[in-house]
């Protein structure tokens, strides 16, 4: 038995139009849906702006750091390498310069006993350790044999005189010269 | 126009019924909305009004014919009612009889409104108004019909008064509805096959005789005073010895004035009448259903 209904006999309208089927309910279903679903996207558009904003602003600074950064490893670096360059010179030097006691002990024994060697200097050059000006001064009877005996004894030890001057200032004949390495 | 139209359409108002859809309770027509609720009856009204939570308040009762009292309490009403809308019921110049074999089916109610000729067939007449009570189990059914004059002057008058009519009833054909429908409803194991059922309503009288299970009489009378229990009885009293003793018998009734009412059931009591009436009756009927 179906819920009971109160009977009506009024007059009719005329005016009425048909109401909308119920199924027509979706439209403002789905029109408050889209409303609802575009204020969340807007919203969440909204949030992820501002994170991304703040996410730039925070990239800037770390790339403001990195770069402050890279430039002091930069600075760092610059001055490592030129201290290792200054190292590697040194190294070159210190690896171009030989012993110069083996250069004196020679020239000594390649002179004979009547011949003196009044003065000797030997001068290692800054710039190119290996060549090394050689400064004699001889007082004897035969020195310009003891000279040539010298530069031999010199080329035992790979020594090659390198534009050799000789004055002879009365008994003392001076000789200068650049012994040069040569290649092993 | 078009924007109100949408508005309608996003506001659901567009789907929500009518104030005046027939086919909807008034409860759910008027959903968070006041309406006012009218009893029209020969030389009296009197009314109530409906919150918007649906529930009962102020009410009155004004001596005199509609079209007296309408102008007096116009103002009053349509406070009562929002956008005027009323539900009315008319308590006189009515008639219920006894049919058998009238059309049945779910648009029948709206049918008898808009072309009852089509249901009533030769016993419809031009000048009247139709409702109509099936029996649940048997072709029987109750013919309610009312003065269409009646009912166009009743209408016309709220109009008068900015009120509009979202129901024309009968009330004591309404609470007559509502006790058969009740009593088939309570009598889940079989309905008594001999019974008999007296309604009263703001001075109109009714009374149905059911014997061995089918509807045998119905006696009808309208304008009876708070003074006229013997009318009332000598109208009952014919009927009761009808059905066997020992029978049911069933008493509905409501009015602003208990003391027929009071008085009728003292005697009814003597023949073991049970009270179906409930507080408000008429209006939680028209108010509700």
């Amino acid at each position: 038995m179906n819920e009971y209904l109160c009977h009506d006999f009024k007059t009719p309208r005329i005016d009425t139009s048909r109401r909308l089927p119920s199924s027509f309910r979706a439209i403002p279903v789905i029109f408050y849906l889209a409303l609802a679903g575009s204020a969340y996207v807007m919203t969440m558009d909204y949030f992820n702006y501002k994170k991304a904003l703040k996410q730039k602003v925070d990239a800037e600074e770390r790339q403001a750091l990195s770069e402050t950064q890279r430039d002091a490893f930069k600075n760092e670096k610059a001055d490592l390498e030129a201290e290792a360059n200054k190292a590697d010179q040194v190294a070159k030097w210190m690896e171009g310069a030989r012993n110069i006691q083996p250069i004196a002990v020679k020239i000594a024994r390649a002179v004979q006993t009547d011949t003196r060697i009044t003065q000797m200097a030997l001068e290692r050059s800054e710039q190119v350790p290996a060549n090394i000006a050689l400064t004699l001064h001889l007082n004897g009877s035969q020195v310009s044999t003891e000279l040539a005996a010298i530069e031999a004894a010199l080329g035992q030890l790979l020594y090659r005189s390198y534009s050799p001057q000789q004055t002879k200032n009365g008994d003392v004949v001076e000789y200068h010269s650049t012994l040069v390495r040569q290649a092993d | 126009m078009l924007l109100d139209e949408i508005k309608s359409v996003l506001s659901f108002a567009a789907f929500k019924a009518d104030p005046d859809d027939s086919a909807v309770p008034w409860a759910k027509r008027f959903e968070s909305r006041k309406s006012l609720l009218i009893n029209v009856s020969r030389g009296s009204v009197s009314w109530r009004s409906l919150n918007k939570r649906g529930r009962f308040e102020e009410g009155g009762t004004q001596e005199g014919e509609l079209q007296d009292a309408a102008p007096l309490k116009g103002e009053e009403w349509r406070g009562m009612a929002d956008g005027g809308w009323c539900s009315v019921s008319v308590n006189h110049r009515f008639i219920i009889s006894l049919e058998n074999n009238l059309m049945r089916g779910d648009n029948c109610a709206s049918l008898l409104r808009t072309n009852p000729r089509a249901v009533l067939g030769p016993k419809y007449d031009r000048g009247k108004r139709y409702a109509i009570c099936h029996h649940p189990e048997t072709t029987a059914s109750l013919l309610l019909a009312v003065e269409e004059s009646l009912v166009k002057v009743t209408e016309d008058v709220l109009k008068t008064v900015h009120l509009k009519p979202g129901r024309v009833c009968c009330g004591l054909f309404a609470m007559l509805e509502h006790a058969i429908l009740s009593i088939f409803r309570a009598s889940a194991g079989g309905t008594p096959s001999d019974f008999v059922l007296i309604a009263a309503c703001e001075g109109s009288l009714a009374v149905l005789v059911q014997q061995e299970g089918q509807w045998r009489d119905i006696r009808c009378r309208s304008g009876l005073g708070p003074e006229a229990v013997e009318t009332a009885l000598q109208i009952i009293s014919p009927l009761l010895a009808k059905v066997p003793q020992g029978s049911p018998v069933y008493f509905v009734g409501d009015g602003h004035d208990s003391k027929f009412r009071t008085e009728l059931m003292l005697h009814l009591e003597k023949v073991g009448a049970a009270d179906l009436t409930q507080d408000d009756l008429l209006w939680t009927i028209i108010g509700e259903h």
